[in-house]
């Protein structure tokens, strides 16, 4: 009797071996239909790690972006957007016919009348495109061979904060990931030691609008995709050095016993945000090293000090910021997104736009020709512009050099440099009076496919697939930008 | 009884299985005639092909060929392997008849498949080896089913040559299988998947395209040849090549340009996919909108072959296709290279070492590192085994030497290389000339000599050079930039730009300064002289102090200091008011209410040690307004006093103005206290713009005292000048001092 229970313990029937190979045989299928590259040898990317692992679906252009953002929304009609019609007008009513069914913000829609303002500022070509620059721009203005003027952006949203959140996020509700987080999540950090993503904020003299963190957040990504926002203060980021009496190897040992609990809580739950809270602790380590290295201006040359001017040196002003954005970006930071406030001038706008001038051109068009003379302007693309532009009449009284301009989202003026966008180029136009387009216009989602364009991804494949739908930076619009590509 | 009952029963049963199986053998017979009639029929057609055109209504027969086909191709399958690998010579249970069965059964459907198949073949559009061979098995197996069955008798199913006949029966039903299939779905349907991928057809640059060959074509190949090819040519139609595009088909040419549909090629495309002239067939995959309108552009523009896209205006829509279809504006470079192995690109990647491909696909590599303090020459040589591939490298900031310029020469596919900022002197920039495709090379920041730099002219791919921040003189720079090949780039000089220093930081924070603590001054520009007074003079480049040590405060005083630097225009004035901290107080007590709006942390306020914000009323400033300022400083032990100092605030514009009176009362308590000064500060006579910190130093004959009343009293009437005339002014307190 022995025997039989033998055989019956080491031996499959037959029904059962078959039964084991179909479903052997269906694994395998199953297996390659999961991962498509299961019987396919070699190849693929070399992929570093999960954060590392980016795709570029082409050789990118780009490989790094610097958005100097101009929160508040700066008037295109003191500074790109040349319109001398609006100067015989002056003071003359804003035609029904130019106006149309354009809505307006809280602020004007009562106002009896929408008397035309003509820019105060004397208004000048530069550069081989014959560039209408005003003469708040002067440094701007020589190097507008470098820039790539964008005349004709247009948005959706009439009021700050969901125009702001449109720029960065592609809605106007929150919560969906930034554009920085989407090109961490796309394309990873170049440089591990770093954020693949940085914020750094600075505010001018002039009527300020807030800046959240809703702005660099991940939204449904991954949490390692937020933006690191930058300290303005003279330690840009904050708790960063070691506590008196614990040293390098003391800390080494620390975080390898804290990873180990959270890998056990890891196995335990599975939540992926326990990984990203280690890869954090780990990137914040090796930052430790880092950050000291590029926060470090003692070592730049008095020229770059010159070129941005020597507010680069005062932390959180914008020229430090600029100059800041420099360095990280040198050091392969994918995104590194900057907001300038002060540009909401409803009210007194040739004084306010004044010292908002004076902030920002110095240190933009430094920030431009630095990168050119380091060889990193071809890989590098920088933006600069608002949420929105600002109206061609005037809010408030009117007088002769004295005006305030309303929320415009209809038509307002963005430039590019670098990046494999071509420079020193004017593209697209508004009527005689700047408010409407007439050739090229460029909404947001355009703006964002061409961007995403230049970094080599395909804003329709750039995907993450959250609650059920797959969700892009350019929701489901977008068009390229060609007449802009280098 | 129950025996004879149960004989009866099995006699029954008997009979019912003779019955049954008298009926299969004739079912299988008439079956067996039926196939035999049907190969006989096809034999015979054979022999007289040439003779035989297809009627009409036999079309349908022909063209159920696709749908007949596969149950013989199923059952025969599964006899033979039946036959080959499950027949045994004790095989009498129930199966027995089953090899049999499933082979009749094949035998029939076979004949079908293979009459269907010689009609289909007589339709247009199928003359090749392929079809030959397809159609030949076909009817091989038709014939040798038939004679298997026919034989059954002969080949005892387990025997090992019944076996082997069978087996290789199968492998001719597995060929005419396969071919038929390739007939229909192209040669390579089945393997293609496996194969590389779809989309590895090599790119090409936008520049270098050719409308025929890069937009047209690709089209053609994908919805168009399938059926119009050497194997299968539909209506006469073959366009694997340019000459038989040329030729066209039966209905002759494919375009015709003076017609106002273009010819047979567009307006087949164009008519409705209902209608049977409709190119592609109903349910084969359609153009999209966009290649009928290239197919359709191209035809009207002469069907050339030779046409570069790049010579077509960019309004044309051929133009807007290749953009879309090139990647628009995305000129990349192609590589002939391959690509590296990637466990050992993943290898040699630490996190101060960074080596990517250029894209998911690009066979390119590029290289960045960071962080200085790790960087060895090692990390140059260990990246040996990429050589191939690595077509750029970041090494800003690293220190890398002179010798390492010659581990760099070994990178034969370097496009970019980026030496800003690293220890490189120029020394054997020379060694670069073995990089025959560099085309950008990065100086910028290094100590590179003219000489050096010249040495580069002999790299004839060389394009760019960056040289800003280098030794090189304004006339070198100027020299080096009217060269034609290599195009220098020189960046931004500061030499002759003079702008004004920011003014220096007042590093001390607080305004109380013991005798042991000192004031501290910095620049942030090392090196920038600082100059300063505690005079309440301005600061001057020549004769001020300079700063060279912290400051030591021993009275009341408020520090002056300005930046200079050469090359710099000296910066703007900071200025800040130290106290020489005084004796503790141990207590003090408010007489007079504060205004409720700035009442700050009430008596306390104002011996905290704080001096409050000139920009911001809230915190330690003590309010007045109504009422005036009384209040009493207690010390437990007597203290040698000499002065008392009064902090306060100007700032007119807020209606904040100096006080009219200040008292300074002193003695052991409250009872027995002396006026020991009378301070009248003047009304200002006008406006004066801003916020400035006051102090009234109120000193008197030293001597002991516990107790010491301060009495202050605000501007009863603002003056006429003043937008708040009549009014009462504000009066601001933060601190009481003792020395």
């Amino acid at each position: 009797m022995e025997k039989p229970i033998f055989d019956f313990g080491i031996n499959t029937t037959r029904r059962h071996f078959l039964s084991k190979l179909s479903l052997g045989l269906g694994s395998a299928a199953l297996g390659s239909l999961l991962i498509p590259d299961l019987f396919k040898g070699g190849g693929g990317d070399a992929g570093v790690d999960e954060l590392m692992a980016g795709l570029p679906h082409f050789a990118p252009k780009a490989k790094r972006v610097i958005y100097l953002f101009q929160n508040g929304a700066p008037s295109q009609l003191d500074l790109f957007d040349y319109k001398p019609m609006l100067n015989k007008m002056h003071g003359q009513d804003l035609p029904e016919s130019i106006r149309g069914t354009q809505r307006l913000t809280g602020m004007t829609a009562n106002q009896a009348k929408f008397p035309l303002a003509g820019s105060i500022f004397n208004f000048k070509q530069h550069g081989k495109s014959g560039a209408w620059m005003s003469e708040l721009l002067p440094h701007m203005a020589s190097i507008a061979d470098d820039l790539c003027i964008i005349k004709t952006l247009n948005t959706e949203a009439i009021n700050h904060d969901p125009a702001l959140t449109f720029f960065q996020t592609g809605a106007q509700v929150g919560n969906r990931p930034s554009f920085g987080s989407w090109l961490s999540y796309g394309l990873g950090s170049e440089n591990q030691n770093l954020p693949g993503f940085c914020v750094l904020l600075s505010r001018g003299k002039g009527n300020g609008q807030g800046v959240y963190s809703k702005l660099w957040t991940n939204g449904f990504l991954d949490s390692v995709h937020q933006g690191v926002q930058f300290s303005s203060g003279e330690n840009p980021v904050l708790y960063l050095n070691d506590p008196d009496g614990m040293d390098r190897t003391q800390r080494r040992k620390m975080l390898d016993n804290l990873a180990e609990l959270n890998q056990g809580t890891y196995n335990e739950f599975g939540d992926p945000e326990i990984t990203a809270k280690v890869q954090q602790y780990e990137m914040a380590f090796r930052m430790q090293t880092a950050v000291p290295e590029i926060t470090d201006m003692s070592k730049e040359p008095e020229s770059i000090v010159k070129m941005y001017g020597p507010e680069c040196l005062v932390p959180g002003t914008y020229a430090a910021n600029c100059l800041l954005a420099r360095k990280l970006s040198e050091q392969g930071v994918r995104f590194v997104q900057l907001y300038h406030q002060g540009w909401d001038s409803h009210g007194g706008l040739p004084t306010e736009i004044k010292g908002q001038c004076m902030d920002v051109d110095q240190a933009s068009a430094a920030l431009i020709t630095d990168l050119k003379q380091r060889g990193l302007l071809d890989e590098t693309l920088v933006i600069w512009g608002g949420e929105f532009g600002r109206t061609n009449y005037c809010q408030g009284t009117l007088t002769k050099d004295n005006y305030g301009r309303d929320h415009h989202p209809r038509a307002f003026t963005v430039w590019m440099a670098g990046g494999g966008v071509k420079p020193g180029i004017v593209y697209g136009e508004t009527d005689e009076f700047g408010y409407n387009i007439v050739k090229d216009p460029v909404h947001v989602h355009d703006f964002h496919a061409t961007i995403l364009n230049q970094l080599g991804l395909d804003h329709e494949k750039l995907v993450f697939k959250h609650q059920g739908r797959r969700y892009r930076l350019t929701d489901v619009a977008g068009k390229l930008v060609k007449g802009i590509i280098a | 009884m129950v025996r004879r009952r149960g004989a009866f029963v099995a006699n029954k049963s008997l009979q019912t299985q003779t019955t049954v199986r008298r009926y299969l053998s004739d079912w299988k017979g008439l079956i067996y005639n039926l196939a035999f009639f049907l190969n006989g029929l096809l034999v015979f057609l054979l022999l007289f092909e040439d003779r035989f055109t297809v009627p009409i209504w036999m079309q349908a027969v022909g063209r159920m060929h696709p749908l007949v086909l596969h149950f013989p191709l199923v059952v025969l399958i599964l006899y033979c392997l039946w036959v080959v690998i499950v027949e045994k010579p004790d095989s009498t249970r129930w199966n027995a008849q089953l090899a049999d069965s499933l082979l009749i059964i094949g035998t029939l459907t076979a004949v079908v498949a293979a009459f269907s198949g010689f009609i289909l073949s007589k339709e247009d559009g199928y003359e090749s080896d392929t079809l030959l061979w397809h159609k030949w098995l076909g009817i091989a197996i038709s014939l040798m089913s038939i004679v298997l069955y026919g034989s059954r008798k002969y080949l005892a199913p387990w025997k090992l040559h019944s076996k082997l006949i069978v087996g290789a029966f199968l492998v001719i039903v597995f060929v005419g299988g396969h071919l038929g299939g390739n007939l229909t779905h192209g040669e390579d349907f089945l393997i293609s998947p496996l194969g590389p991928s779809q989309d590895e057809t090599p790119k090409v640059a936008f520049e270098e395209a050719k409308v025929f060959d890069n937009l047209v074509k690709p089209v053609l190949e994908q919805k168009c040849l399938s059926c119009h090819n050497e194997e299968k040519a539909k209506g006469g139609l073959q366009i694997q090549t340019q000459a038989l595009l040329v030729k066209g088909g039966k209905g002759g040419m494919l375009w015709d340009t003076t017609k106002a549909d273009l010819g047979l090629l567009i307006s087949r495309l164009h008519l409705p996919l209902e209608d049977k002239k409709h190119m592609p067939p109903r349910g084969k995959v359609q153009l999209t909108d966009e290649e009928i309108v290239l197919l359709a552009a191209w035809v009207k523009g002469g069907s050339r072959f030779d046409q570069m896209v790049s010579s077509l205006s960019p309004q044309s829509p051929v133009y807007a296709y290749a953009q879309n279809v090139l990647g628009g504006g995305r000129t990349e470079e192609q590589y002939d290279f391959s690509g590296a192995d990637a466990d050992e690109v993943k290898k040699l990647n630490t996190t101060y070492r960074l080596i990517k491909p250029l894209s998911a696909e690009s066979p390119a590599l590029f290289v960045n590192f960071y962080n200085r303090a790790n960087f060895k020459s090692e990390d140059i040589e260990g990246l040996m085994p990429l050589k191939g591939q690595i077509v750029s490298m970041d090494l800003s900031k690293m220190p890398v030497k002179d010798e390492d310029i010659k581990r760099l020469a070994q990178f034969p596919e370097l496009r970019k290389l980026i030496l800003n900022f690293t220890d490189v002197t120029g020394a054997t920039l020379g060694e670069l000339k073995k990089l025959t495709k560099l085309r950008e090379l990065s100086l910028s920041g290094t100590a590179v000599k003219m000489a050096q730099i010249k040495t580069l002219e002999s790299i004839p791919s060389l394009k760019k050079v960056y040289i800003w921040s280098t030794g090189l003189s304004v006339e070198e720079l100027a020299t080096l930039k009217k060269g034609q090949k290599i195009a220098f780039e020189t960046g931004f000089r500061s030499d002759t730009l003079v702008l004004a220093l920011n003014p220096p930081i007042i590093v001390t924070e607080k305004q109380l300064i013991s005798k042991d603590e000192k004031v501290t001054l910095k620049h942030q520009i090392a090196g920038t002289v600082i100059r300063y007074t505690l005079d309440g003079t301005e600061p001057d480049s020549t004769k001020s102090l300079v700063y060279d040590k912290p400051i030591a405060i021993t009275k009341n005083s408020t520090l002056k200091a300005r930046a200079f630097r050469a090359g710099w225009y000296g910066s703007k004035q900071v200025d800040k008011v130290f106290f020489k901290a005084g004796y503790p107080v141990d207590s003090a007590q408010l007489l007079t209410p504060v205004d409720p709006g700035y009442k700050g942390k009430g008596a306390a306020s104002l011996f905290d040690g704080k001096v409050g914000d000139t920009e911001r009323v809230s915190g330690t400033w003590l309010g007045f307004n109504q009422n005036d300022f009384q209040g009493y400083l207690y010390f437990k032990k007597p203290v040698q006093a000499a002065n008392v100092t009064i902090s306060m605030l100007r700032n007119i514009g807020s209606y904040i103005f100096p006080p009219t009176r200040i008292e300074v009362w002193g003695g052991a308590n409250e009872k027995s206290l002396k006026l020991l000064k009378v301070i009248s500060p003047e009304v200002p006579k006008k406006d004066i713009p801003g916020a400035e910190n006051l102090v009234y130093e109120a000193a008197f004959e030293p001597q002991q005292l516990s107790c010491i009343k301060v009495v202050a009293k605000p501007l009863s009437k603002i003056p006429e000048w003043h937008g708040g005339k009549g009014g009462k002014g504000w009066m601001f307190i933060d601190e009481l001092i003792v020395n």
